[in-house]
């Protein structure tokens, strides 16, 4: 049986996200994440990156 | 970091989100950027695959979804609990006789299942709307909803009663710190 069909996925009913959830849970994930999207990427995706895009001009 | 390319360009823009949902996944900073790097690299080989003008953002989430996962399979423990029914389990273990205190929404985080987990953070956090979590996911649009519902009620349950009073000094300006847990329970319920 596919998930898609699973009758225990009953749709809990209509709603935006934040309807589903309190402000409180839904402040502290948004919080949770932003706060990792605000720190700086590694130089080690700029290499990767670099590489990559070498690659492409040199092929 | 800027690159010429553009696909790379907007992978590039993205790189903080999928670090971000790496970490919700897994828990681990450092395993969380091992999976970016796998994203970008099969992103970039099956870049070919990648529709101009569809959702980069939701094409990577399931990339790097898919990279968890398979890492996953590979972890004996892991192999056979695809519904992270026996790691809800484990997990419930050590607060049997008592709540857990935890005050650290990402330690709870990883105590709820995998597909829990990543549907409350996909929808909750990363801003994906139901359909889009649906496709990430490759579920219906009703089992997401379901999984976040379920998710919501157990990280309730692990944060314990004081969770909704503890203000949060960044969001002073919402509705945090005055939500009692009644309300909250009422508004979940």
């Amino acid at each position: 049986m596919s998930d898609k069909t699973k009758p225990e996925q009953a749709i809990p009913g209509p709603g935006e996200p934040a309807e589903q959830v309190p402000d409180w849970l839904g402040n502290r994930l948004r919080r949770m994440f932003t706060d990792v999207m605000d720190e700086p990427v590694p130089d080690e995706f700029k290499a990767l990156l670099k590489q990559l895009e070498d690659k492409e001009r040199g092929s | 970091m800027v690159a010429n390319d553009p696909f790379l360009d907007q992978v590039t823009a993205l790189l903080p989100a999928l670090r971000a949902f790496g970490r919700s996944l897994c828990g681990d900073p450092a395993r969380a950027d091992d999976l970016v790097q796998d994203t970008v690299l099969k992103a970039w080989t099956n870049r070919i695959q990648f529709q101009s003008g569809s959702n980069l953002k939701a094409w990577l989430f399931t990339i790097l979804r898919n990279c968890y996962y398979s890492e996953l399979r590979h972890r004996k423990f892991e192999v056979e609990d695809p519904e992270g029914i026996c790691a809800a389990q484990l997990s419930v273990a050590p607060v049997h006789d008592a709540r857990l205190h935890l005050r650290d929404l990402n330690r709870a985080l990883q105590e709820l299942p995998h597909d829990q987990r990543e549907a409350l953070v996909l929808v909750c956090a990363t801003g994906l709307s139901y359909e889009e979590a649906a496709d990430v996911c490759q579920v219906a649009v009703g089992t997401i909803k379901s999984r976040i519902a379920r998710a919501r009620d157990r990280l309730v349950e692990l944060l314990g009663e004081d969770a909704a009073m503890v203000t949060d000094p960044a969001s002073s300006e919402s509705s945090v710190g005055s939500v009692s847990l009644a309300s909250a329970r009422a508004r979940v319920s």
